[in-house]
């Protein structure tokens, strides 16, 4: 893509998210909100390919849907209460239809479908883009809006969960597991929204970390699909060595950092009494190690001397800088013993 | 406890700074020496019963024999996968090693930690090393599925643990064994505090395991490597046991009616896992179910909660850990040499392995319980508790020893009496490296006749 153009999509991005960010007025954040639907699109066409304008296509449609509803929910509550700030929102109607028409912008469920499609039809940068950068935004209003249906929150993050557990159980895409696993963390990030906002943000800064880690060891691997995962060990063996362990913390396996939040959140959920929900989503993140499972053998555990899996390719050099991945993967595997550490710095 | 902790810790550093020709007997002399000095656990002065307690460990008289039992395990787990892994490039050994070593510093965590949640994230944590040792290491096709069943076993077992352990806190305000153990009992009155009770000890009877649910013990016991056989029966097996013994202290008083499934499920698994050996043709898989067997009497003696059972427990966890560790070690001595665990393709290897045979031969008698050997200790104390509970038991608990019995006589007659079988040809005679091996198991199993105090837990 022509750099200058590439330049002026990127800080588009990096303006409508800060723009979201620093306003309290419900108009302003909306208008962050468009400028990032708006900036990312080139992005995802980029190549033209048909599969990348369908998803485009389908990203503008569930977007502009999501921002017309926040639009719609903003002007009823200016109409009712008379004034636009974001904190302040005390209409059931507007407490009601924010958090549904961010669900539909973040691809919570049951309002998940277009993600996994959208995701499958974008290269791996975007689609690491969109589903890191592209959260923060709608998060920093969840974060702000007085809840009003604690069920409703609880039901959206629980139907997360399982979705995000039960959907990925067939798939061999890469993308759509991702998308699935995005969607089921939102679900735990949900669940402890209106009990604990910080929680909810230091779950979506680790989810952050590890997805980071995940997108770019495939896009190392040049690898979209499971099968194309076998022939890592060739091309990185010191990395397919630590893959798995990213994979288990994305699983939430103790005693790495993606156990932290599930510990947290649990925590806070039986501390409010929610015994069942507690239950039910602890065992919902089983069906996504499932497959996190699945990954890390077709990656890591199946390497020779057993029977290999596939050709072993050519060692070409990819020009991907490491330092990022190196900093996400430790925080994804190391962070647990700094619990105590990582809840104060999320705290206000 | 740091003097041995962070020793550990260092080994793993020691593991990949070595050159690759001391590799081997680097690692092996140090954890050696950090297995002497656990043995320094074993003196018991302290009068309120934890020793060498610090904010978060602490050693107590049920937890020393298991912590010996794991820093003892390390060095022959490394001389026990010195041949097979020979062939693997240094750095891929070196991984192996460190996994083990990775295995022991959970495992120390886990039995002198104080507080539940440190128990249940290191119970936890021991879940990786293993399941990379299993899949990654082992040799058959079915390990992937193996794998997949231990850690969906264990984690859909522990999920409602981490549950009940936040409930805990949430109502008694601390999860510190310290305290807990002597704070006023929760109000148990609701139906959702028997399910609170399920959910405490669920996770640990799957680890045990409980007979209805052992199905992955077969599976990963055999298709592990003989370092993973070795540390899955003799010590994570047990950590199901001592996480049992930790937590029914908190959970009266429930157990006396809700205890009856799980004491009838682990006694009839005895006699069904038994029954099973006797029909087995993998070795192994006769070895695995022979532990479950061994763990049901375990599992029935904690959960009837007397002074002579937690004690028979604790030994029969003991001797178990060595015999069983022992028995994978001997097996694996055949599956190096002919590749395969039918019993049918090595027998009568008497013929060829004479002072093996002897090993063969104590090892089985430990693993019936002849006395004086520990194991007998163990399982007449849990016997007798069992029949003062109730004496119907002695029919279950009797047909079992007996069955025990018989499995062991046909293990060993089956491997060393017998005919030569023509086929075999040539095997590699046996290496001092594995009568070593198995001497460091049954020469501390021989020495505890002399002074079973050592595991004896609480009843001292």
């Amino acid at each position: 893509m022509n750099p200058y153009v590439l330049a002026i999509l990127l800080f588009g991005l990096g303006l409508g998210t800060t723009i979201t960010f620093a306003s309290s007025h419900l108009t302003t954040a909306w208008m962050g909100l468009e400028i990032n639907t708006l900036a990312i699109l080139p992005l995802m066409a980029q190549h033209h390919h048909p599969r990348a304008v369908e998803a485009t296509t389908k990203y503008f449609l569930t977007q502009a849907t999501a921002a017309a509803m926040l639009l719609f929910a903003t002007t009823t509550n200016a109409w009712i209460t008379g004034q636009w700030d974001i904190q302040q929102i005390t209409h059931p109607l507007p407490m009601t239809m924010l958090p549904l028409a961010l669900a539909l912008k973040i691809g919570l469920a049951p309002l998940h479908a277009w993600l996994p499609e959208v995701l499958q039809g974008l290269d791996l940068t975007t689609g690491l883009i969109l589903s890191t950068w592209q959260k923060l935004a709608p998060f920093a209003l969840l974060l702000q809006i007085p809840p009003h249906n604690p069920n409703m929150l609880i039901i959206l993050g629980l139907t997360s969960t399982l979705v995000g557990g039960w959907g990925g159980l067939n798939q061999t895409q890469l993308r759509k597991i991702l998308a699935i696993s995005s969607i089921a963390h939102l679900g735990w990030m949900i669940l402890v929204l209106q009990f604990s906002p910080s929680l909810t943000l230091l779950t979506l800064i680790l989810y952050f970390a590890m997805t980071f880690s995940t997108f770019v060891v495939f896009k190392i691997n040049k690898s979209t699909n499971i099968n194309s995962l076998a022939t890592s060990w060739a091309k990185t063996p010191a990395l397919t060595a630590i893959i798995p362990l990213v994979l288990l913390s994305l699983g939430g396996l103790p005693p790495l950092s993606g156990f932290m939040p599930k510990w947290l959140i649990l925590q806070e959920l039986v501390a409010q009494g929610l015994l069942p929900t507690a239950t039910i989503t602890a065992f919902s993140a089983l069906f996504s190690l499932y497959f996190y499972l699945r990954l890390s053998y077709a990656m890591t555990l199946t390497i020779s001397p057993n029977t290999p899996m596939g050709l072993t390719p050519w060692r070409l050099h990819t020009h991907q800088s490491t330092l990022p991945l190196a900093v996400c993967t430790m925080t994804t595997i190391a962070l647990l013993p700094l619990t105590p550490l990582s809840i104060t710095l999320f705290t206000p | 406890m740091l003097k041995i902790l962070i020793p550990t810790v260092m080994l793993v550093v020691t593991t990949w700074n070595v050159r690759a020709k001391w590799l081997w007997p680097a690692t092996l002399t140090h954890s050696l020496l950090i297995s002497m000095l656990s043995l320094t656990w074993f003196a018991h002065t302290s009068e309120t019963g934890w020793k060498s307690l610090n904010s978060y460990m602490a050693t107590d008289l049920i937890s020393t024999p298991l912590l010996v039992l794991s820093c003892w395990l390390l060095p022959i787990m490394i001389l026990a996968s010195q041949n097979h892994l020979s062939q693997e490039p240094a750095n891929r050994q070196r991984t192996y090693i460190s996994l083990l070593i990775s295995l022991q510093i959970f495992l120390i965590l886990a039995f002198s930690s104080t507080e539940i949640v440190l128990f249940f994230l290191m119970f936890e944590a021991t879940l990786i090393p293993t399941l990379m040792i299993i899949t990654r290491w082992g040799s058959q096709a079915e390990r992937l599925n193996a794998g997949t069943y231990f850690l969906f076993y264990t984690l859909a077992g522990s999920l409602p643990l981490l549950v009940s352990i936040l409930y805990i806190q949430t109502c008694a305000g601390t999860t510190s064994l310290l305290i807990l153990h002597y704070a006023p009992a929760l109000p148990m009155t609701s139906f959702a505090d028997k399910l609170l009770w399920a959910g405490c000890l669920l996770a640990f009877l799957v680890k045990m395991p409980l007979y209805g649910i052992h199905l992955w013990l077969p599976k990963a016991h055999v298709e592990a490597p003989i370092a993973g056989s070795m540390v899955l029966a003799a010590v994570l097996l047990k950590l199901g046991g001592y996480g049992m013994m930790r937590i029914m202290v908190i959970l009266e008083p429930l157990t006396k009616e809700l205890c009856y499934p799980f004491i009838i499920l682990a006694l009839w698994g005895v006699i069904m896992t038994g029954s099973i050996c006797l029909r087995q043709t993998d070795l192994k898989s006769l070895i695995a179910y022979s532990s479950v067997g061994h763990m049901g009497l375990v599992a029935a003696a904690i959960l009837i909660q007397t002074p002579w059972s937690f004690t028979g427990a604790l030994i029969l966890m003991i001797a178990h850990g060595l015999t069983s560790s022992a028995l994978f070690c001997l097996a694996n001595t055949n599956y190096e040499r002919t590749h395969s665990r039918t019993m049918l393709l090595a027998r009568g290897l008497q013929a060829i392995f004479p002072l093996m045979a002897s090993w063969w031969f104590l090892a089985s008698l430990a693993n019936l319980a002849l006395p004086p050997l520990p194991n007998l200790m163990g399982e007449l104390m849990i016997v007798t508790s069992l029949f003062n509970w109730s004496w119907f038991t002695l029919l279950l608990t009797g047909a079992g020893t007996l069955i025990t019995a018989g499995y062991s006589l046909y293990m060993f007659l089956m491997t060393q009496r017998g005919p030569l079988p023509v086929h075999i040809l040539g095997l590699e005679p046996s290496h001092s490296r594995e009568h070593l091996l198995l001497t460091l198991h049954l020469l501390p199993l021989l020495l505890l006749i002399m002074k079973p105090e050592l595991i004896w837990g609480w009843a001292i």
